[in-house]
């Protein structure tokens, strides 16, 4: 059943976003920005810091000629200034009916998530842009700047329904056939996908996003607390799994688990990306504010 | 197991029955509709679990296990399993069981003959069929009735048990004749009034089991009237043959040295080794001598096959006829050197006691290796002659160790009672009446030649004469070595005698000579004297030549003997086991207690009897009599029977023309198992409700 979570309350509490100014988004690469921003940029540019000297050509700026070095030297170098660009921000958050299971919701969670690390990028001027997908990117808010911003992104995550066949391969590539611009790529999803997760991540390198996947899971489906004869219903393609629980069989299904959770961080790991199991157990500020901080992501 | 039903039915019942059962598990199954994320991982940890096992649901449920062994046992049961197939039992069974000496013989695992017959026989009773009766008999000299018909099995087990080992010769005969009159009565007491007899007959079949190791002395003389011998099954019992046995014993004194002793004894090795053993000789249970002897194989692997294909068993006296089958080695006698006589000369005792010879062999059969005999002291008889004038009589007496005296019988009659009488018997052991009857006979014992004792039951009637002696008991004492046909005897008066005496000769119309025991007086009454009346010229003559032939005085010395209760063992007659012993009774004597080799006694009612008569001989060794007679107080009890000294098993039985093969075992036949399994069934199915109540899932 599709649900929105519009009337689940605030995402964020005040107190809590009073902390979260503090904090910043660190990309472990450095990336070409569209607009001037706060951060150093890759590109010599003309901020005040002083980056390096070059041997003067024809055609560079004339104002950037260092003329003490020139009376010294008599020999004409360019000053060099690090350029300060701003960041992309891009967090992709899985709204598919797998996500609307547990307590609380695997879906609000990752909301809260987003919202918190959206509100630091917004906080520090970056460029924030949150996508919903499911089978596809089913929602789109892109392109926000300021901190006034945040509460379109309130309201773009409350009323975002969740629902749908996980499709992240498809939600992939459309991301990133949309988007050229490098930046922080922030993946919260289940990655419970029968069509593989992998293709997908693959498509987001070639970007070369600096990708954070963050694996959301409820303790129902860490430690499922399940007897007798069951049949267990897929809720998002309704697929049925007649089961006879038994202790082997829990115990086989929770190595299969620990086995897939496993092979996903192998598999971002391989690929320079990070990986981070969320338990919804564990309170979402502890996540954000311990884990995210302790990986490097914010500062 | 086999299945009375085949296997179609129970295929038939488990195809019919256990697809729908697990359809029907698959069906009632409710499982409980749950919602997850994804059922990606469950479905992947269900076929990883099913990679093993690819009915891994039905493997998990023990319920649908339980009710799967439920309908497989009901399916089972219905093919009516059976152990050990075999055609349905008989409605009667009728159990020869074979309880003589050589069924003592200890087999392989420590168990006796007659304990694995005894075993057998209990599963014969196992294998009747409800309802179906038997009865069981025991047979040795003589055959006892253990149960009549019976259905009950536990008491028919217990009789069986009841069966005690005895050690005496095999005979079937009384026991065949037993079981046919019982067959009979079964008939006569079973009938329903009104209805004729016959048709209620034992109309059911029934069958005949004879457990026994074959030494079967009178198998082959045996008829079988009414049991049906098609039915008849005999059942082997034993496998050893290792056995060496003393077939004779005899103690004589020396008759010039009356204090020295010689004792014989011959012994045989029956089984298929040689033996070496020691005999050794006890008197009063003191040893007195040993001597060690080597024996032969008695049984060779040749014989063992031919007797293997006889027709059964020889004879005892080893007259077996070759021709019919008969056993070789019996018919050729023993092999050379399997047959040793042991002598033991110039013992030295002059006492009376038991003597007893004692083989130290660990065989198979211990009954035979010990014979026992009794001697007495050597002592002079005293013998009184009331005679006429007789010389052949004085000559013959006065060649014997006894002293004599002489009367007329004139002088006997006229004597007074204190002539004749000491302490209230005859003074003399033994008086002899030649052609001279009286009744003045203080206890005492009396030869009458030609005469006969006054006394109620005996009389002598007219002359025969140009009779021959037609008939006489040769085993008797008095008899022995006494070559009777040779005997001519020109007359002798008819004889009239009670019933209850020994008949040792006889003529053709009349006894000639017998022997009375009658109110502590012994009477032997010879209906000739030796001179006798001419009937033409009145003079006297010679009436046999008797008297001069050299056994009259070996008569005349067993008699006196005999009489006198001086006889040694020479003339002793051999006792066999199962054969009755007479123990003479002292006047006055209200009970006589009998003492048997294994320490009990018998006490037997003797007030107002002369002897009395005394059957539980059934095992060897020595009874003892008291209070009795010295000197016939005390009777050894011996086997002497190769025939049962011969313990080799025999695999052939001849009955009534008719040849029995034994069979190793008693056959099983069939034991309904089905029960069983239904109450498996039922036990399998509150176990499966248990689980079901506890909701046990694995």
């Amino acid at each position: 059943m599709p649900a929105t979570n519009s009337n689940k309350g605030a995402l964020l509490e005040p107190d809590f976003i009073a902390r979260l100014e503090r904090l910043e988004i660190v990309s472990r690469k450095i990336f070409h920005g569209k607009m001037r921003g706060e951060r150093r940029s890759k590109r010599r540019g003309e901020s005040v810091e002083f980056a390096d000297y070059r041997n003067y050509v024809i055609g560079d700026d004339l104002r950037f000629l260092d003329w003490n070095i020139y009376a010294r030297l008599e020999r004409l170098f360019v000053k060099l200034f690090l350029e300060e660009e701003d960041l992309h921000v891009n967090l992709l958050v899985d709204i598919s009916g797998s996500m609307d299971i547990g307590k609380p919701l695997k879906s609000r969670y990752a909301m809260q998530i987003a919202a918190a690390l959206a509100y630091i990028g917004l906080s520090n001027n970056d460029r924030v842009s949150v996508y919903a997908f499911a089978d596809g990117l089913n929602y789109e808010l892109s392109g926000l700047r300021g901190k006034r911003m945040i509460a379109k992104v309130f309201d773009f995550l409350g009323n975002v329904e969740c629902g749908g066949v996980s499709n992240l391969s498809r939600a992939c590539k459309q991301y990133a056939m949309r988007h050229a611009q490098a930046g922080i790529l922030l993946v919260l999803s289940d990655f419970f996908d029968k069509g593989g997760y992998e293709s997908g991540l693959r498509m987001l390198l070639g970007r070369k996003f600096d990708i954070y996947c963050i694996q959301v899971l409820a303790p129902e489906e860490i430690d499922p607390q399940l007897t007798g004869e069951l049949r267990l219903t897929d809720v998002e393609d309704d697929d049925i799994a007649e089961v006879s629980i038994s202790r082997a069989l829990i115990n086989r299904y929770k190595h299969n688990l620990q086995a897939y959770c496993a092979e996903l961080q192998s598999f971002c790991t391989r690929r320079g990306m990070t990986y981070a199991l969320a338990n919804t157990q564990v309170p979402f500020d502890q996540i954000v504010m311990g884990y995210l901080r302790r990986r490097g992501l914010l500062k | 197991m086999t299945f009375l039903s085949g296997w179609g039915p129970i295929a038939l019942a488990a195809g019919l029955t256990v697809p729908p059962l697990v359809a029907l598990y698959f069906l009632k199954l409710r499982r409980q509709p749950l919602k997850v994320s994804s059922t990606l991982l469950w479905k992947r940890a269900v076929e990883d679990l099913q990679v093993n096992a690819p009915f891994q649901r039905i493997k998990n449920n023990l319920l649908l296990w339980l009710q799967l062994l439920v309908l497989l046992l009901a399916a089972f049961a219905l093919g009516k399993p059976v152990i050990d197939a075999k055609e349905s039992q008989k409605d009667s069974l009728i159990l020869l069981i074979d309880q003589s000496a050589s069924m003592e013989v200890e087999e392989e695992g420590g168990m006796s003959r007659l304990q694995i017959a005894k075993d057998q026989a209990k599963t014969e009773i196992d294998n009747l069929a409800d309802g179906a009766r038997a009865m069981v008999i025991g047979f040795s000299d003589r055959a006892t009735i253990a149960s009549s018909f019976e259905t009950d099995k536990n008491v028919l087990k217990r009789r069986i048990d009841e069966i005690a080992a005895t050690e005496s010769v095999t005979t079937l005969s009384e026991a065949v004749t037993l079981a046919e009159a019982y067959m009979q009565n079964q008939v006569i007491g079973g009938e329903t009034p009104g209805q004729d007899p016959t048709a209620q007959g034992l109309t059911g079949p029934v069958r005949v089991a004879i457990l026994s190791d074959g030494n079967i002395a009178d198998a082959t003389k045996l008829t079988v009237k009414r049991l049906p011998t098609d039915d008849m099954q005999v059942i082997s019992v034993g496998e050893r043959s290792d056995n060496v046995a003393i077939l004779s014993m005899d103690a004589r004194r020396n008759y010039e040295r009356p204090a020295m002793l010689e004792v014989f004894a011959m012994v045989r090795n029956f089984g298929p080794d040689p033996v070496t053993c020691d005999a050794t000789l006890y008197i009063n249970d003191e040893n007195v001598d040993v001597q060690t002897m080597v024996l032969q194989p008695g049984l060779r692997a040749a014989d063992a096959e031919v007797d293997a294909d006889s027709s059964g068993i020889a004879p005892e006296d080893g007259t077996a006829d070759t021709s019919a089958g008969g056993r070789s080695i019996m018919s050729a006698g023993p092999p050379i050197g399997s047959v040793a006589s042991v002598a033991f000369d110039e013992v030295e005792y002059e006492g009376g006691g038991v003597v007893e010879v004692r083989l130290n062999v660990p065989d198979a059969l211990a009954a035979d290796n010990v014979a026992w005999t009794i001697v007495q002291p050597p002592r002079s008889v005293s013998v009184l002659l009331v005679a006429a004038g007789d010389v052949f009589l004085e000559r013959a007496l006065d060649a014997l160790s006894v002293d004599v005296e002489q009367m007329t019988p004139a002088a006997f009659e006229n004597a007074s009672d204190d002539d004749l009488t000491e302490a209230g018997r005859s003074k003399w052991d033994v008086v002899i009446f030649e052609n001279y009857s009286t009744k003045r006979l203080p206890p005492g014992n009396y030869i009458f030649m030609g005469g006969v004792p006054d006394i109620e039951g005996v009389s002598s009637g007219k002359t025969i004469s140009n009779e021959i002696l037609f008939n006489w008991d040769e085993s008797h004492p008095i008899l022995r070595y006494v070559a009777v046909d040779n005997i001519q005897v020109f007359q002798w008066s008819e004889l009239t005698l009670p019933t209850d005496a020994e008949k040792l000769i006889e003529g053709e119309t009349s006894p000639v000579l017998a022997y009375l025991a009658r109110d502590g007086r012994q009477y032997l009454i010879c209906a000739f004297g030796i001179i006798a009346e001419d009937e033409i010229t009145g003079q006297p003559m010679l009436n046999t030549d008797w008297v001069i032939k050299p056994h009259f005085p070996v008569f005349l010395s067993n008699a006196i003997q005999y009489l006198a209760g001086s006889l040694s063992p020479t003339g002793m007659r051999n006792i066999r086991p199962g054969e009755p012993i007479q123990f003479p009774v002292l006047e006055g004597t209200q009970e006589i207690a009998v003492r048997r080799p294994d320490g009990e006694s018998d006490h037997i009612q003797a007030a107002g009897f002369a002897n009395v008569n005394y059957a539980r001989t059934r095992r060897v060794g020595v009874y003892t009599a008291k209070p009795g007679i010295e000197g016939r107080d005390r009777f050894a009890v011996n086997l002497y029977s190769a025939g049962e000294s011969d313990i080799a098993p025999r695999q052939k039985l001849t009955l009534s023309g008719k040849q029995l093969t034994a069979s190793g075992e008693v056959q099983r036949v069939n034991k309904p198992v089905w029960p069983w399994i239904l109450l498996a069934a039922i036990a399998v199915l509150a176990l499966e409700w248990a689980v079901y109540s506890k909701r046990v899932f694995v």
